[in-house]
């Protein structure tokens, strides 16, 4: 049996249903707090953008499977089965109107994870035929080419080529026994270059081991994006079987919001057994380098920079002092837009809304939520360290006419790296 | 003694030593709740004060409250600073009578207009205004007129406060409280059956200290002396804690001083300051004399529904129906538990791989 259809969805979603969603249904007391956490209810003022409204059908399932009176109507034909009409209708609420950010999440009273749920949500949503296009194309590609751009080893080769030509310097591939495995984003090798070259000046400069892997270069997972937990972990296992081959102790997430939760806190679940390595972002790793004194910086940033937390990487990973640590040795004149860390509002395009092209209008009309925190404090320059982020944030600047320059933070770090140091 | 004499000067013309005031400001200054640091500025405050004029209304009462305020032991220092007040007006107290006693009423109304404090006790009959009248003017009309022009008014006893006895089912003269009638003073409800005296010789010191009526609670009670449940701060409360209880009034837990809670103790739904500074010079307060607290300082405590009910303890034995019912409903629970644990089971068992091939609709 192949391909997409209603019944594979309702039995996804019958599977999506464990025991924390089915708590979290039942806890609901439909108090609709979520709507105000949520920067696609707040930008619209739509009330079908409430996070809590996006798991309807799902939450249908679970009353008619799963609850006594649910069970009784349907029995007695009191209630409407999900058709797929009805998910046609909410394909877009939740892959278009969702970005997993997961602020909905901690302003429950209830405690319920409705990210989390979400997350549940799109395994049946895919398996009835219901994923954006978008998502679709990008999902294959990373089963079948290895990135969801589908960049593709020689162009990765290319891009190490030049960066080893301008800088002198070495970036290692496939060395067993590297400390850390390093890995890239498909939009960090194709737009930002100068992520890869800024590693190298970094490690270089600190006298770290690294390498990447020829076999595993790419971090995302389009799998979780579109949810289907299988593909998902031949993504994540991909992974694993590079490090073991490497023998690394440390893997390393990318500036990529998604990757990191993907390695990090869904990969083990996902193929079912701990890793026997580290995962850590980026972030964390410069801030250990720069607590061990291993990161020395000169001069610093004279204009005011702020900084943007990627959701996955602070309210969802918890990395939220160490960019601060980190902006506070290269910037002056560093400020803090309102509500930032754990509770910072999303640029708008993650959890695949950036791979899917029908919700353009939709994550550059959101974007206003962004514009109002940076408008606070008035910013020179904005620094985030997702490079999924940095895409959309400077396409909302645009549009928005803002002339705000956006920075990573790993390449900030690398431009002000001490010369001295060899 | 004249009007114009300071409270320093009465107490000590009444030999009333220095310490012994200080010992008394102490004490205020701690049942109030305020830091000892205070004590000082309370005297200072005290001693300079002027005697305030009172005029002291009774209405449907029992002289219950003016007989535990006058039977306060003497000579303490409550019972000094009562005297040192100008009490110009108390129909069961004044020497004058008929047309002279209301001319000391009207007089120091007069003299003291916006200043004096009116103490109320007892309920206001509604029903008939003949039920209760004092030199052929009915109380309403009488607290009518006196609190036009007192600075503050203060309900002496449950029946002041909160309608008490005489508004107890069914309520035969459609008594009310003070509290219902003047709706633009500041009122002070002391209520108790009656009310501790310490009370309200603490409410007056803190009106002549600080010029304005202490922290009151919900019911308009003083914080300080209301603040807290007798259950609280009851010397039995560590057999309720391990469940020790009298049964009866002669059985073992009863001879033994356990909790009197079965037997219709109010204390945890009553606040009021008997458990701490006690009746009778501080000798005890009916719980430790082996009865359980009526609930006295609480509104509408006559109509409670019996002195020696349990608050809440169940009249009956749970009927059998009511276990079985639980149990039922537990094991339902448990039942729909598991078939639904079974049905995610068997859908997780059942999955179907999704591929890359399946994320379109086959045709």
């Amino acid at each position: 049996m192949s391909g997409a259809s209603l019944e594979r969805g309702l039995h996804a979603f019958k599977e999506a249903i464990d025991a924390p969603v089915a708590s979290f249904f039942s806890s609901c007391v439909r108090c609709g707090l979520c709507a105000h956490a949520c920067l696609f209810y707040t930008e619209t003022g739509d009330p079908k953008y409430t996070p809590i409204h996006k798991l309807e059908p799902l939450r249908r399932v679970w009353q008619q499977e799963y609850s006594f009176w649910g069970r009784f109507a349907k029995a007695l034909g009191l209630s409407r089965p999900v058709s797929d009409d009805m998910l046609t209708e909410w394909e877009t609420l939740v892959y278009d109107s969702c970005t997993m950010c997961g602020r909905c999440s901690m302003v429950c009273p209830v405690g319920n994870d409705i990210a989390y749920m979400i997350r549940r949500m799109r395994e049946g949503m895919a398996a009835s035929g219901h994923a954006p296009q978008g998502l679709i194309g990008a999902t294959q590609r990373a089963v079948t080419i290895g990135s969801p751009m589908g960049v593709k080893l020689p162009a990765l080769q290319a891009q190490i080529r030049h960066i080893e030509q301008d800088t002198g310097l070495k970036i290692p591939m496939d060395v067993e026994g590297a400390d850390y495995l390093c890995l890239l984003s498909s939009m960090e090798i194709m737009n930002f270059p100068e992520y890869t070259e800024s590693l190298a000046k970094i490690f270089k400069h600190a006298g770290v081991s690294w390498t990447l892997s020829s076999e595993a270069f790419e971090a995302t997972n389009s799998g979780i994006q579109i949810g289907v937990s299988e593909i998902a972990a031949e993504l994540v296992q991909r992974i694993v079987d590079a490090a073991e081959k490497l023998k690394v102790k440390t893997v390393i997430s990318p500036e990529c919001g998604h990757a990191y939760m993907a390695i990090r806190w869904e990969g083990p679940n996902l193929i079912g057994k701990p890793f026997n390595f580290k995962v850590l972002h980026i972030l964390e790793v410069l801030d250990e380098l720069r607590e061990q004194g291993r990161l020395k910086t000169t001069g610093k940033e004279a204009q005011r920079l702020t900084y943007h937390d990627p959701c996955q990487i602070a309210r969802r990973g918890g990395v939220v002092q160490q960019p601060r640590n980190l902006l506070n040795m290269v910037a002056d004149d560093f400020v803090e837009m309102p509500e930032a860390g754990t509770m910072n509002w999303c640029c708008g395009a993650g959890g695949g809304v950036s791979s899917n092209e029908r919700a353009d209008e939709l994550r550059l009309k959101v974007f206003n939520r962004k514009k109002a925190q940076l408008d606070a404090v008035k910013a020179e320059g904005l620094v985030s360290a997702c490079s999924n982020c940095r895409i959309h944030l400077e396409e909302g600047l645009e549009e928005y006419h803002m002339d705000i320059p956006v920075l990573s933070l790993t390449e900030t770090i690398a431009e002000h790296l001490a010369e001295d140091k060899t | 003694m004249s009007k114009d004499e300071t409270l320093g000067e009465a107490l000590r013309r009444q030999g009333v030593t220095r310490r012994g005031f200080l010992k008394f400001c102490a004490a205020t200054a701690s049942m109030m709740a305020l830091p000892p640091s205070m004590v000082p500025a309370i005297a200072a405050a005290l001693e300079k004060a002027r005697r305030p004029s009172v005029i002291w209304l009774s209405f449907q009462e029992c002289t219950g409250c003016i007989e535990s305020l006058t039977r306060s032991h003497s000579p303490t220092v409550e019972g000094l600073i009562f005297d040192a007040i100008s009490l110009d007006y108390q129909h069961a107290l004044q020497a004058a009578a008929g047309s002279a006693a209301e001319a000391a009423r009207e007089t120091a109304m007069e003299e003291n207009y916006g200043k004096y404090i009116l103490i109320v006790d007892g309920s206001i009959p509604l029903a008939n205004p003949g039920y209760s009248t004092i030199a052929g003017i009915s109380n309403l009309a009488m607290l009518e007129e006196t609190a036009k022009g007192a600075a503050a008014v203060v309900s002496m006893g449950s029946c002041a406060a909160f309608g008490g006895i005489p508004k107890a089912k069914p309520n035969p003269t459609g008594a009310v409280s003070v509290g219902d009638i003047i709706k633009d003073k500041p009122i002070i409800n002391v209520p108790g059956c009656p009310p501790i005296p310490v009370v309200i010789t603490g409410v007056l010191a803190h009106f002549l200290i600080f010029g304005t009526i202490p922290e009151l609670d919900a019911l308009g009670r003083p914080m300080a002396y209301y603040g807290q449940s007798i259950h609280d701060r009851c010397y039995r409360r560590p057999f309720y804690d391990k469940g020790k209880f009298a049964n009866t009034f002669d059985d073992e837990g009863a001879k033994k001083g356990w909790c009197l809670y079965k037997l219709g103790c109010k204390g945890p739904t009553t606040y009021n300051a008997c458990a701490t500074t006690k009746w009778n010079d501080g000798t005890s307060f009916p719980i430790e004399a082996g009865h359980p607290c009526l609930g006295c300082s609480e509104p509408d405590f006559w109509d409670g529904g019996g002195f020696y009910k349990a608050i809440s303890t169940p009249t009956e034995d749970i009927p059998k129906a009511a276990i079985y019912a639980v149990g039922a409903g537990a094991a339902a629970g448990l039942a729909l538990g598991a078939l639904n644990r079974a049905k995610r089971d068997k859908a997780v068992a059942e999955h179907v791989k999704t591929t890359i091939d399946d994320l379109e609709k086959g045709d």
